[in-house]
């Protein structure tokens, strides 16, 4: 019931950011085209070096554009579900934040879930299309427990995703600081565009047990592939556990600090 | 120029006001710096030479574009636009003060800063990775990719308040730096990877555009790999496109400034 309750206000939620959003269509018509330029300039840089070198840590040219594809489905579901946070810094500078504590809702939900992101929705789809036809042509799904793998996997990236946009919300109730912190989860996440293996050991354990970028994208790709072993398996999802329930303890520390200062 | 100057240094005071956004910004910037030497040590592994490239040009490629982003495209005037949208560019238009060079010198001490923080920064990637750099043997090199440098710091300039000076005329200020001030500009001015990886066709009309002027000439000089033709080639047409941009803006401002209505301000 809660949880119906929820996916209702969520609703509700998206449909003013859809409807803010059309306010200014000719900008969401530039983030889609740029988005897509982006990808597609990535995709050509990538298609013309791996066709040249053949292997790139160990992988070929496809599972190398497949892990590319992954780290764009990954973070563009991120950055649909979870784009509020771009717009939770104005509520607490201007004190409007006390409002959404007064409400019968997690304290969380409107900084992480109000502003869902349909220009990146308006990208998912053909993603998603295109990721399936190339998984299919290159004969890269291998059976149904590598998919369940992937699927488990892909939620687990997803909660990691939420408590790290959750750790970010709170050093701003702490500092008001968010913009530059969400641009460093993005470069840091970037790193996974490539296969993370290209990366020297001591990066890869930074990558694995800090922000763990390769439980986010590294992980998922590679159980799809059937290279993963159960110990990560395991690994992966003790982390996000962890981080999850880290990310929540300092929400609620960050709150018992929030002050309403400017309110 | 004493009042630009009092400028300069109350520039360079607000960097250390805002210090976690200041160093926040700089570990950014090395991880992506991080990001592509290790793309690029991964690609050539044993192998020497790939593309055109020595495993050496390639490394000074990549530390030329951490060097290039520094001082070509950092930059402050993307702010104006903000100004414009918000009414806060009248109280600058009141004041005894020239816009552009407001804008110039904030531009400036922006690449200054960052210019210290960044070679401090590639000083410890190639003591930490130890790789070697190509120098270039001439000095005319050396000194050509210093004029063309400059030229390419203008360059930028220019582009990036003709892209703030649009916002007199549209709302969608931060979407249209996006897509053309980050997303084409970056790609296609080589601040990725060097251009002519790709395919010829593509380069081909790659290098028709302003871009590869501001970071891919200016490095493909450095590593001399540039004939005295291109290269007097690559001068001009970054001339051009310099006299353009020149011209562009300031025509765009003054129309900007008569349509100008304060709404915010």
């Amino acid at each position: 019931m809660a949880v119906k309750k929820l996916i209702k206000i969520w609703l509700m939620y998206t449909s003013r950011a859809l409807q803010s959003d059309l306010l200014t269509t000719w900008a969401g018509v530039l983030f889609i085209i740029g988005k897509i330029v982006r990808f597609l300039l990535f995709f050509i840089f990538l298609f013309v070096i791996l066709s040249a070198v053949k292997d790139l840590a160990g992988y070929n040219r496809e599972q190398v554009i497949f892990f590319f594809l992954i780290f764009n489905l990954v973070d563009v579901i991120v950055q649909f579900l979870f784009r509020g946070v771009y717009h939770f810094r104005p509520l607490v500078v201007s004190g409007e934040y006390d409002l959404d504590l007064l409400k019968p809702l997690p304290s969380f939900f409107r900084p992480i879930f109000s502003h869902t992101d349909l220009a990146d929705f308006v990208t998912l789809v053909p993603l998603w299309g295109y990721f399936l036809w190339f998984v299919f042509i290159n004969h890269l799904f291998r059976g149904m427990g590598d998919l369940i793998l992937f699927c488990l996997l892909l939620v687990n990236a997803l909660i990691l995703g939420f408590a790290f946009h959750l750790l970010v919300c709170a050093v701003c109730v702490l500092t008001t600081e968010i913009d530059h912190l969400v641009w460093v989860y993005r470069d840091l996440t970037s790193m996974a565009r490539f296969p993370t293996d290209i990366y020297f050991k001591w990066v890869q354990y930074l990558l694995t047990f800090t922000i763990p970028v390769i439980i986010l994208f590294t992980v998922p790709a590679k159980a799809l592939l059937g290279l993963l072993s159960w110990p990560w398996v395991i690994l992966a999802l003790v982390i996000s556990g962890l981080f999850l329930w880290g990310s929540l303890r300092f929400w609620r520390f960050a709150l018992s600090k929030y002050s309403s200062a400017s309110s | 120029m004493r009042k630009y100057l009092q400028l300069a240094k109350l520039t360079f005071q607000e960097y250390f006001v805002y210090r976690l956004n200041f160093y926040l910004w700089r570990f950014r910037s090395l991880v992506f710096f991080l990001t592509l030497i290790f793309f690029w040590l991964a690609i050539y592994g044993d192998r020497l030479d790939l593309f055109g490239y020595q495993k050496a040009q390639m490394l000074t490629y990549v530390v030329g574009i951490a060097f290039l982003r520094t001082i070509v495209l950092g930059s402050r005037s993307a702010d104006l636009a903000m100004q414009v949208r918000s009414g806060q560019l009248t109280k600058f238009l009141l004041q005894p003060i020239r816009v552009i060079k407001f804008w110039f010198t904030r531009d400036v001490v922006d690449k200054l800063i960052n210019l210290f923080f960044v070679v401090l920064e590639i000083a410890l990637i190639l003591w930490l990775l130890n790789f070697s750099l190509y120098l270039p043997q001439s000095l005319t090199t050396y000194f050509s990719f210093v004029v063309l440098s400059l030229m390419a710091i203008f360059l930028y300039f220019f582009i990036s308040f003709f892209l703030s000076v649009v916002a007199f005329w549209t709302e969608e200020i931060w979407a249209t730096r996006w897509l053309f001030g980050i997303i084409f500009l970056e790609f296609l001015a080589g601040a990725y990877f060097p251009l002519d990886v790709l395919p010829s066709w593509l380069t081909k009309i790659i290098y028709l555009t302003p871009f590869p002027y501001l970071v891919f000439f200016p490095m493909k000089l450095w590593l001399e790999q540039l004939t005295t033709h291109q290269t007097a080639q690559a001068f001009l047409i970054c001339f051009i496109w310099l006299i353009f941009f020149w011209w562009l803006s300031g025509f765009l401002w003054k129309k900007g400034v008569r349509n100008y209505q304060a709404y915010g301000g």
